[in-house]
């Protein structure tokens, strides 16, 4: 089987300045550094292979959308390599759609910009509007539509250009059940086409029936990475001891990471 | 010079990007009003209106300029200055007002800055055409003069891509930069030959200062193609030279601005 997706070593650093001074002084003067570092991710390993669906986990904060940005290609990472091959596309609940036009120009604009040619996005355009369900809303403004609409358009949109590697962000909590049923059917029909899958959401009941292998990420390291079962029942007793520590061993806990993480309170 | 070489040949490569996404832009611009496209010649025309008024007819008591009445003078400048600011305005902060829509990395980020510049073009063509068509009747009828405009067009174009390549990037690091701009445009309105002639000033030398702004060259280029009194770029070809050593400097820090900090730009904002 081949590897579909390589993460090497990635780390995700953001600067947090006390004040705005420090981060123009960050950028104009050079050789010296202001500001606290905070890594988001550090050091994350992994691969995956053709056909794989990945569970991501953790508890609020961990990385989990940071790592799955990273591998869409959305945001850059600090240091360490990441080499996707083929397509990759990114389910979330905040696509970027432009308030002002229309479904169907945001249709358009999206695939343009995604590198579409006029001759394919006139033949995806109706596929996406039935998927969407959106009805005469598709020629209405997007800035009208309630949140369930967009998030309908925009995993419509990424679901029809038969990407190789799809990320889902916690795109299916949203839409009524009906529509994340039709959702989870089209996940399946990726599934069987053996295209490789990342999933981020707190529902362990979804991953346990969906992912194969789950990768859990505490404070942006990797805890484990393994087979569904093993690492969700480990996850589960974990969340359960979690909930049950007294605010002042949550703290020791959060300290001991976040000292990994390189910022100390 | 290497980063200046990627980015025209983006420019070239996804020429039809910059083209359709130029009018989804002029779309999102306009869905919102009931007159639509209309505003972009009803705007200029406020503007020229009250212009004419307060220079022409107020302070300049109707006086004309050399031979030319100040309107028709006002008219044939101010025309291109309407794309000039809209343009360095909008490429200014197209950058930080899209790349959230963008969502991805390997998006060619240099044609940003370029689509917004088209999408003022249309309207200027447009405005273009009206004045032309209102020059005829006011006695400036076409002549062979008119066939500088195209070269005038391209150089307007060149410059403002050059120039909010830097601006573009600049403002999506710090924001403060479009509120700069904002007041540097205000400035340069009066600081351009649009509304008053510097050439009647007696001290040569703020001329020579003034000439400094490469907008001052376009400008005049285009009032003397549409009056058809002149082959500026010819007659004052050092300071075609200049406009286009400028243009090329921009060009060049703009592209290497923008090619070091592109990759980034999504954690500025």
């Amino acid at each position: 089987m081949s590897k579909t997706v390589k993460v090497n070593n990635v780390s995700k650093r953001y600067k947090l300045y006390g004040r705005k001074l420090d981060r123009l002084r960050d950028l104009i003067v050079p050789g010296k550094s202001y500001g606290k570092d905070f890594y988001a991710l550090n050091g994350v390993s992994f691969e995956a292979e053709h056909g794989d669906i990945i569970g991501f986990v953790g508890v609020n904060g961990s990385g989990k959308s940071t790592l799955s940005n990273i591998i869409a290609g959305v945001i850059p990472q600090t240091s360490g390599e990441v080499e996707v091959n083929g397509q990759a596309a990114l389910i979330a609940v905040n696509i970027g759609l432009d308030r002002k036009l229309t479904g169907r120009e945001n249709i358009e604009l999206k695939l343009l910009m995604l590198g579409f040619n006029k001759k394919q996005i006139r033949e995806l355009e109706p596929d996406i509007i039935e998927f969407s369900e959106l009805g005469q809303f598709i020629d209405q403004p997007v800035k009208s539509y309630s949140s369930g609409m967009k998030s309908r358009l925009g995993f419509s949109i990424s679901v029809n250009i038969d990407p190789d590697i799809l990320i889902i962000d916690e795109a299916l909590s949203v839409g009524d059940k009906a529509f994340a049923e039709k959702s989870l059917a089209k996940m399946k029909e990726f599934k069987e086409a053996g295209k490789t899958m990342f999933f981020v959401s707190h529902s362990i009941g979804q991953m346990r029936s969906f992912c194969e292998k789950v990768l859990w990420l505490e404070y942006g390291q990797v805890k484990r990475y393994g087979p569904v079962d093993e690492v969700l029942n480990e996850y589960e007793q974990f969340l359960d001891q979690y909930k049950h520590m007294t605010k002042k061993e949550k703290n020791k806990h959060r300290k001991a990471a976040l000292k990994r993480q390189n910022l100390v309170e | 010079m290497r980063s200046a070489i990627t980015v025209l040949f983006e420019q070239i490569k996804y020429f039809y990007l910059v083209r359709r996404l130029s009018l989804y832009e002029i779309k999102s611009n306009t869905s919102s009003n009931y007159l639509g496209m209309a505003w972009e010649l009803i705007q200029p025309a406020i503007q020229i209106t009250i212009f004419w008024f307060v220079f022409g007819f107020g302070i300049r008591g109707r006086a004309p300029i050399g031979d030319v009445p100040f309107f028709h003078w006002m008219l044939a400048g101010i025309v291109v200055w309407f794309m000039i600011s809209q343009s360095i305005l909008k490429g200014t902060k197209s950058i930080y007002s899209n790349v959230r829509i963008l969502s991805k990395m390997n998006f060619p980020m240099s044609v940003i800055p370029n689509y917004h510049i088209f999408a003022q073009l249309y309207p200027h063509l447009v405005l273009l055409g009206c004045v032309l068509v209102l020059m005829q009747f006011l006695g400036y009828g076409a002549s062979l003069h008119y066939l500088q405009l195209p070269y005038y067009l391209f150089g307007t174009l060149a410059i403002l891509f050059s120039l909010t390549l830097i601006t573009s990037t600049l403002a999506t690091i710090a924001q403060d930069v479009h509120k700069f701009i904002q007041s540097i445009m205000r400035m340069l309105l009066y600081l351009s030959p649009i509304l008053w002639p510097p050439q009647t000033l007696d001290q040569d030398w703020i001329v020579t200062i003034m000439k400094l702004n490469p907008f001052y060259y376009i400008i005049e280029g285009y009032r003397q193609a549409i009056l058809g009194n002149g082959w500026y770029f010819i007659d004052q070809w050092e300071y075609t030279l200049y406009f286009w050593a400028i243009t090329i400097i921009l060009f060049i820090m703009g592209s290497y601005l923008h090619v070091k900090f592109r990759r980034h730009f999504v954690d500025f904002i």
